[in-house]
């Protein structure tokens, strides 16, 4: 049994469990975006960051992946994690406009514009690769990846055609913490043969 | 199995997301006090490692052998769960999800009261079904006997290579007892490969060499009976003596396919006009010819443009072969502009080099063979051109060819005329396909030159010697989802082969007369239309049974009020529809009740029946869009079901509208909702049946009758495959076929009344008793009754010169 505080709360952890875990546990709240319960951590999106302090030095680290220390004192909100947040959640904004998810949970932050260039307005994608560790751990069909690199990366099943591997079983969809899979979603798995009328849209 | 189970279930916090919207201690409090429920604890994230750590605990120190998790979704969750609680002795079909938070918490407006109300119908009707579970014993797998290749293929030996490089055995079963044979004959499957050859003799040397291989010379195929594992494959003798049979553990099939030559509208006459297998066969007999060489890429004009590719990769080769070896000889490609020539770089230098000509000609009209000449039109310039030649090369025609269409029709793989046998692919998880389509290699599969038929070799042999050695370290299971068949019901009748599309129902040898089946369970994909087609229930979806489906249906529609909708998801389409309108969060009428099932068609009638006859009002089954079942045709097959109770609805006076399939696109949630909210208003408008004795009467005979043999046979017939166009039986017209089966319907529908009637009340009653008993016209019941007394299935007696009918002792 670790014993370590978390915003001053007193908490035990196992040896094992991640700050996160620990943290959920207790019922302290941590934003999370990249992370999903179902696949292994990741640490892409530092959204989780929370601050490690050790008498006048403090550090962050992403609550996901880091593991729960004997002793550890840890701050989930304090000036300089919400700090952190509120760049990434600008950057975010710049990057995916618009995701809904993303622009509610800037909001809690007080962020509501970006000071970045904003590419692609109609981008709801954070390329997490969430919706890749889902299809390759829990599917297991890998029919998704990132595909290119840098400033033209996406997400995508391989050369964006439909591909075989995929079984169209939705789990990326699912998983998506933005809802962007949602319009990728039919250039992986082919559009169904029958395609249902789209009435109401 | 009911009285000795300990269920726990465990409701999650999830944070914001299910804590503040549901009532969890109402609901802990509710589920502790039904006898069903052993152990009840609230989670704050049952899915991570704290949670995990409880569960396991309380699993061990409760001695737990069933766990209902109240959290999310199952298709994203059950697996983690099942890896991380493994250790527990808990195995797949102990577990199952509630998702509380995308089908509870998140989708209506509900107070948290009411919404842990509806979590509890839930859970509990999910508990149910685990508690009607008998976990089947872990089914280990050996290999019980080397891998045999048979088919005579030319991937057989890339396939002993491979299997030899990893020291498994095999037999590789060819016609000849000379491998150099087989290298000269090679061009008939594979012409255009004379590069090739010095690799494929390396090959075969090897194989001829290793300790691992054995060679049989032998005749046709004449059958292949048991499973993975464990084969008994029969040969002919080439010599004429008695059949050969070998049992084997695997069997990888190598096939070519065969090379037809053109028909005579390509001018082709065998000798100045020749395809492509006798051009190979004129270099090996008569070498180079000299003069203007033309080979046409005819594939385009023969219908088969996805073919030009393979075609002019063997012209190049042989193009390349005849310049090489006789520079007397004028060769010339005349091609379809629209095809792109599959020549590398260096490639094209050494074609150029060679002086081997690349022609296109437009597309648009097709050339034409004349004494001497070809013409055609150029693409350039749009003026018809002539080429002459002295012998002119047509691509061949491909197909199956009748030797591998033979030995697939004895291996079981279905085989549609003018097709390949390249095997439909099921989209089902990885881990649902057993061992699929890993067996087949070489062009008979699909067209493709001979590096490709050697590599499907290799692949089918790595596949099938990664099962190999995992059996040889004892860790080769089957899927505890899959069919089982209860020898003793089965009569053999083979209604479930004929609808099995992953081909895991075979049929068991030496038992006579009526063969019963059994079930390869590394083949089948759990999908389950088969186990509810069985007329005699003979057939179970072992650990995900029917009966704990129907255990799931009576407890839920126990508990729904009047207006509540009971209902099926598919785990592909209404399920997942109904995950993502949770994940978004959009709101729908909260009256609806999904239960979750793998597929559609996993749904027996008599779920069906049951949840009417159990208290549920309407029943709604959201399976996949049309033409888009994942396991093939599980929802077509629902389809006819729920049409038979629709029937039966009718025949027992109520709205056939209680029942409906429904199809959702798990992309479109919105559209999902509009389904439900549709529905649940229409079942509102239609009100609840009255429960009175006369209508549970007519439910019991409901009920009874989708369990009768005779009406599962007809409605088995009746189950539509997309390629019929024939009814089966012969029966052409539908609407015929529909009448006669309503015919049948209403026949054993009006008996199962009498029985349950003579049943339940167990006195003698005369034919106007029993005509005012079910309310029912005298004339045809007194035919029912008459044929039950034939059939044995009831008793007549005179008392004072009338007839009485009762039960039999």
């Amino acid at each position: 049994m670790l014993n370590l505080t978390i915003d001053g709360k007193k908490v035990q952890a196992e040896a094992g469990w991640t700050l996160l875990d620990t943290a959920r546990q207790h019922h302290i709240e941590i934003p999370t975006l990249c992370y999903h319960e179902a696949v292994e951590p990741f640490g892409a999106c530092r959204l989780c960051v929370v601050e490690l302090r050790q008498g006048d030095n403090s550090r962050l680290v992403a609550s996901c992946v880091y593991p729960a220390e004997e002793g550890l004192e840890v701050h989930t909100m304090s000036e300089k994690v919400k700090n952190v947040r509120r760049w990434i959640l600008e950057m975010l904004l710049s990057e995916c406009p618009a995701s809904e998810a993303v622009r509610e949970m800037a909001a809690e932050y007080g962020v509501d514009s970006t000071r970045f260039e904003v590419r692609n307005p109609e981008e709801e994608c954070i390329l997490c690769g969430l919706c890749v560790r889902a299809c390759a751990q829990v599917v297991g069909a890998n029919a998704i990846s990132t595909v290119g690199r840098g400033a033209q990366k996406e997400i995508g099943s391989p050369y964006l055609i439909p591909g075989e591997a995929c079984v169209a079983c939705g789990t990326c969809v699912t998983v998506c913490p933005t809802g962007a899979m949602r319009a990728r979603f039919d250039r992986v798995r082919g559009v169904p043969e029958v395609v249902m009328a789209k009435a109401g849209k | 199995m009911a009285d000795n189970s300990k269920i726990g279930v465990f409701l999650c916090e999830c944070g914001r997301r299910i804590a503040p919207l549901v009532d969890l201690k109402d609901l802990a409090a509710k589920l502790e006090a039904d006898p069903l429920v052993d152990y009840v604890a609230v989670e704050p994230f049952s899915c991570l490692a704290p949670g995990l750590d409880q569960i396991t605990k309380a699993v061990e120190e409760k001695g737990l052998d069933r766990v209902v998790i109240a959290g999310c979704e199952a298709r994203v969750m059950l697996k983690k769960f099942q890896n991380e609680l493994a250790a527990t002795g808990l195995e797949e079909g102990q577990i199952d999800i509630v998702n509380l938070r995308g089908h509870v918490a998140q989708v209506s407006d509900l107070s948290p009261e009411e919404k842990a109300a509806k979590g509890f119908k839930l859970i509990k009707a999910v508990a149910a079904g685990l508690d009607a579970l008998a976990p089947s014993v872990h089914e280990q797998v050996e290999f019980k006997g080397p891998v045999m290749i048979l088919g005579g293929g030319i991937a057989t030996y890339s396939a002993a290579q491979e299997l030899s490089r990893r020291e498994i055995e095999s037999i590789i079963a060819v016609s000849t007892d000379e491998w150099e044979d087989e290298i000269r004959m090679l061009h008939e499957h594979y012409p255009g490969e004379r590069h090739y050859y010095d690799r494929m003799e390396a090959i075969m040397r090897d194989v001829d060499a290793s300790p691992f291989v054995r060679r049989i010379t032998v005749g046709e195929l004449s059958s292949v009976s048991g499973r993975t594992g464990e084969y008994l494959v029969t040969f002919s003798d080439p010599m004429g003596g008695p059949p050969r049979v070998y049992e084997v553990g695997a069997i990888i099939a190598a096939l070519d396919g065969q090379m037809l030559n053109q028909g005579t509208n390509f001018g082709h006459d065998g000798r100045t006009v020749i395809c492509h297998t006798e051009a190979e066969e004129l270099l090996w007999t008569k070498g180079v010819p000299e003069g203007q060489i033309v080979f046409w890429i005819n594939d385009y004009e023969a219908g088969h443009p996805e073919y030009a590719y393979l075609a002019s990769r063997a012209a190049w080769s042989m193009a390349r072969y005849m310049r090489e070896r006789s520079p007397l000889t004028k060769v010339t490609v005349l091609y379809n502009h629209q095809m792109p020539v599959p020549l590398s770089a260096g490639e094209r230098a050494a074609s150029r080099k060679l002086g081997i000509d690349w022609v296109a000609y437009d597309g648009a009209l097709r050339p034409t063979v004349q004494a001497g000449y070809v013409t055609y039109c150029d693409p350039e310039d749009h003026t018809e051109q002539e080429m002459p030649w002295d012998r002119l090369i047509l691509s061949p025609r491909r197909s199956v060819g009748q030797e591998a269409t033979k030995v697939a029709h004895v291996l079981g793989l279905e085989h549609v005329e003018g097709h390949f046998l390249e095997p439909h692919k099921q989209r089902v998880r990885p881990e649902m396909v057993g061992r699929a389509e890993a067996f087949l290699a070489g062009s008979a599969r699909y067209p493709c030159d001979l590096h490709e038929a050697l590599r499907q070799g290799r692949r089918a042999a790595s596949k099938t010697a990664e099962m190999v050695e995992k059996a040889q370290t004892g860790e080769l299971f089957a899927p505890r989802m899959v069919c089982t068949v209860d020898q003793s019901k089965c009569i053999g009748c083979g209604l479930c082969k004929e609808i099995c599309d992953c081909g895991g129902i075979e049929p068991v040898e030496g038992h006579g007369g009526n063969i019963p089946r059994h079930v390869d369970p590394m083949v089948c994909t759990g999908g389950g239309t088969c186990a509810a087609a069985c007329p005699y229930h003979a057939l179970t979806l072992q650990n995900n049974t029917t009966s704990q489906r129907e255990a799931r249906v009576s407890t839920l529609s126990k508990e729904l009020a009047a207006d509540e909708i009971l209902s099926f998801g598919c785990a592909w389409g209404g399920l997942a529809a109904a995950d993502n309108a949770g994940v978004k969060g959009l709101k729908y009428d909260p009256r609806m009740y999904m239960l979750r099932v793998g597929c559609i068609g996993q749904l027996d009638p008599s779920v069906m029946a049951r949840a009417f006859l159990e208290g549920a009002n309407s029943l709604l089954l959201i399976g996949c869009p049309p033409e888009d079942c994942h396991h093939s045709y599980g929802l077509d097959h629902t389809w006819s079901r729920v049409n038979l109770i629709k029937k039966l609805l009718h025949l027992c006076g109520f709205d056939r509208r209680r029942i409906a399939l429904a199809h959702a696109d798990l992309n479109n949630p919105e559209e999902y909702i509009r389904t439900v909210n549709s529905f649940v208003n229409q079942m509102a408008d239609l009100g609840p049946i009255e429960r009175n004795s006369e209508n549970l009467e007519k439910l019991a005979g409901l009920y009874a009758t989708v369990n009768n043999a005779r009406v599962r046979w007809v409605l088995g017939a009746t189950l539509r495959r997309p390629w019929e166009e024939i009814y089966p039986g012969n029966q052409r017209n539908a609407l015929a076929f529909d009448r006669d089966m309503m015919g049948v319907v209403s026949e054993e529908f009006i008996k199962s009344r009498v029985a349950n009637l003579l049943r339940d009340t167990q006195k003698p009653y005369q034919l106007h008793e029993l005509a005012n008993a079910l309310q029912a016209e005298e004339k045809p019941l007194m035919e029912s009754v008459r044929e039950m007394v034939g059939e044995g299935l009831i008793g007549r007696m005179h008392k004072d010169g009338k007839a009485h009918y009762m039960l039999r002792a």
